[in-house]
């Protein structure tokens, strides 16, 4: 324990040097390399503006380097064009998908932007709506994702949806059911789908409960408690520094009809679960410790 | 936050198959079956314009009269109206209105005698709008007219929060929903879209151009971003499109020309944020949280100090952007205008 203590105390001090400058630099260079079009008041044709989006990578990318000390293995991978990244999915809040996101656009070749598809309520909340559109995620309709792996973007999805992320801590790196919504749309679009494990996130924040008739009363879709949350507050939210690895798997492509019988699509979706799964035991497997 | 995305109803209501290689080909099948084949206007055609002494009606009526013979109807006159276009001052909702169609016998019309301000009674406004329409469809055909071009609006899709970004035509009509003080002109477009499957020997086109923007237009939009003080929605920046008015004049000449029978959403260039756009038309957002802005702008309509209803007010919230490629690949229409061009033609 004294042992983390003293690695985040070294982190710290690291921050207070020109790190946060370089790594912003670095961001805005990266920036300039992303392959999507932008306007001549600099947003692309769904909002994304990385002016704005500069700012929440610093913070991700500080997030990324310093609190979860993220590593990423075999990003390489990712062919350019159109791709689809489907993940496991957990830890209560989309950390996952952030880190991801940070990945791409600090270690891919070129810099990718990763497009999230945003649930349906996210665009009535103030605020979070502008943020979700200006660092490149649109509200996760049908249409919105064809057009955008169209246009040759990086769209990641999540088949495990709610369901893998407020699964408990007992549940963690067990897949939870997959939504075949992807596999249909890969097929319609031929594009290859880069499978992705992260571990780490699901002991971020380890969940003993969830609550449902307080998320129907908040309509929201789960309700955790965590070992923090909701008895600290605020600050219940916050991570744990778990050490994060993300690993990339080899493009996989597919071929058929997108409106197949279930059956056949899910014979489809069940192969993508099966590579995730098995990084997933490899990652695990070569893990040293939850923290380091 | 990230999950698959949902197959939408509307999607399942499909004529089967999807994309927009489908929705090109819906259209010509009809084209067989007609006795008179459709086909684009010819040099010195008579086409009449509704509505012709409005802001747009000039500009159309300017940009095709040196390649058809143009005459219009308007309720009110059109002073220094170019040499050579008869205009005849009447109302849609009075007898005399047929007997234009009589005299004229247009091979063409161009329909945009609409009331979009809320001025006028909701009563007015219906009678205009909608029955006027259903009459200039159905003096079309027994008057042997051989195109009609309906300029209908991108808005009858309604601002909804889950609105795909680009949305094709066959997405349903929703304003109604949340604005029902324009479920008229949603009316309009049904209208002339049934019109278009029971007539297949009459071209019929019902154009649905975004925010149009320009000197002469008068449009909701228009009014509201050359306001000093802009009212915004506090949180919200919806991405919005724009399109010059000049660009949805050279649309509807180009429908003429190319005997377009189908549903087009007419794109300009390009979008920005809301706020974007009101900066560069030199004006002042003013963000009111929702809530007050609701109640307030309420009252302030009902007392004719604000010019729309509150339901005008999810535009400021969500986005309304169409795809316009359709229309783009059957036309070859391009937007002359950039969207530099279109906010200096509002600038103060």
């Amino acid at each position: 324990m004294l042992d983390v203590v003293a690695k985040l105390g070294r982190a710290a001090s690291d921050l207070l040097g020109d790190n946060v400058f370089s790594l912003d630099r670095e961001i805005t260079e990266r920036l300039r390399r992303i392959p999507t079009r932008l306007n001549a008041y600099g947003y692309d044709a769904w909002g994304f503006h990385p002016a704005t989006a500069r700012r929440a990578l610093l913070v991700t990318a500080l997030f990324y380097k310093y609190w979860f000390r993220v590593q990423t293995h075999g990003i390489e991978r990712m062919p350019p064009g159109r791709v689809l990244l489907i993940s496991n999915h957990a830890g209560q809040i989309a950390i996952d998908a952030a880190m991801i996101a940070t990945a791409c656009m600090l270690e891919a070749e070129p810099p990718r932007i990763v497009r999230g598809m945003g649930e349906y309520w996210l665009p009535t909340v103030p605020w979070v709506n502008i943020a979700m559109v200006r660092t490149g995620s649109v509200v996760g309709t049908r249409k919105n994702c064809i057009d955008l792996l169209e246009q040759e973007e990086a769209v990641i999805a999540f088949p495990e949806g709610v369901r893998g992320m407020n699964k408990l801590i007992w549940e963690r790196y067990q897949l939870q059911e997959f939504g075949q919504g992807f596999m249909r749309l890969a097929l319609e679009t031929r594009t290859p789908i880069v499978p992705i494990a992260v571990v780490g996130s699901e002991e971020q924040a380890p969940a003993i409960a969830n609550v449902m008739p307080l998320a129907r009363l908040m309509r929201m879709p789960a309700f955790p408690v965590t070992i923090t949350w909701p008895w600290l507050g605020p600050l219940g939210m916050v991570p744990l520094p778990v050490k994060y690895n993300i690993y990339f798997g080899e493009p996989m492509w597919f071929e058929g009809n997108p409106s197949d019988e279930d059956e056949v699509i899910g014979e489809k979706v069940d192969q993508v679960k099966a590579v995730i799964a098995d990084m997933l035991a490899r990652g695990l497997e070569s893990r040293r410790s939850l923290f380091w | 936050m990230a999950r698959a995305p949902i197959e939408r109803p509307e999607d399942l209501f499909h004529f089967g198959g999807g994309g927009e290689e489908r929705a090109a080909q819906e259209t010509t099948p009809a084209a067989v079956v007609t006795r008179r084949p459709r086909r684009g206007a010819e040099p010195g055609e008579k086409v009449l314009i509704t509505g012709i002494a409005g802001g747009l009606g000039r500009l159309i009526a300017r940009r095709i009269s040196g390649s058809y013979e143009v005459t219009g109807t308007d309720r009110t006159p059109w002073e220094g109206a170019p040499a050579g276009l008869r205009l005849h001052v009447l109302d849609v909702r009075k007898r005399k209105f047929e007997d234009v169609f009589r005299t004229e016998r247009p091979d063409a019309v161009v329909h945009l005698a609409f009331i979009r301000h809320f001025r006028a009674e909701p009563e007015v406004r219906h009678e205009v709008n909608v029955l006027g329409t259903k009459r200039v469809l159905e003096y079309a055909v027994a008057h042997g007219v051989k195109r009609v071009v309906v300029l209908s609006s991108g808005y009858v899709y309604g601002a909804l929060p889950d609105n795909p970004n680009y949305m094709t035509e066959d997405f349903p009509l929703n304003v109604s929903r949340t604005y029902p003080d324009v479920r008229d002109l949603a009316e309009v477009d049904t209208l002339a879209t049934g019109f278009l499957w029971q007539h297949p020997e009459i071209a019929t086109t019902i154009l649905r151009p975004v925010n149009t923007l320009g000197y002469y237009v008068h449009s909701a939009i228009g009014g509201y971003l050359r306001r000093r003080l802009i009212p915004t929605i506090m949180g919200f920046n919806p991405m919005m499109q724009f399109i010059h008015e000049e660009d949805v004049a050279e649309a509807v000449a180009l429908a003429l020309q190319a005997g377009t029978h189908g549903v087009y959403n007419v794109a300009g260039p390009g979008a920005v944020p809301l706020k974007v756009a009101i900066r560069e038309t030199g004006g002042t957002a003013m963000p009111v949280p929702e809530s007050v802005a609701r109640s307030v702008f309420r009252q302030l309509f009902r007392w004719g100090l604000f010019p729309t209803p509150a339901g005008a007010m999810d535009f400021l919230k969500y986005p309304v952007t169409l795809d316009g490629r359709r229309f783009q690949t059957e036309t070859g229409f391009r937007p002359l205008f950039t969207l530099e061009d279109i906010f200096a033609s509002v600038r103060r």
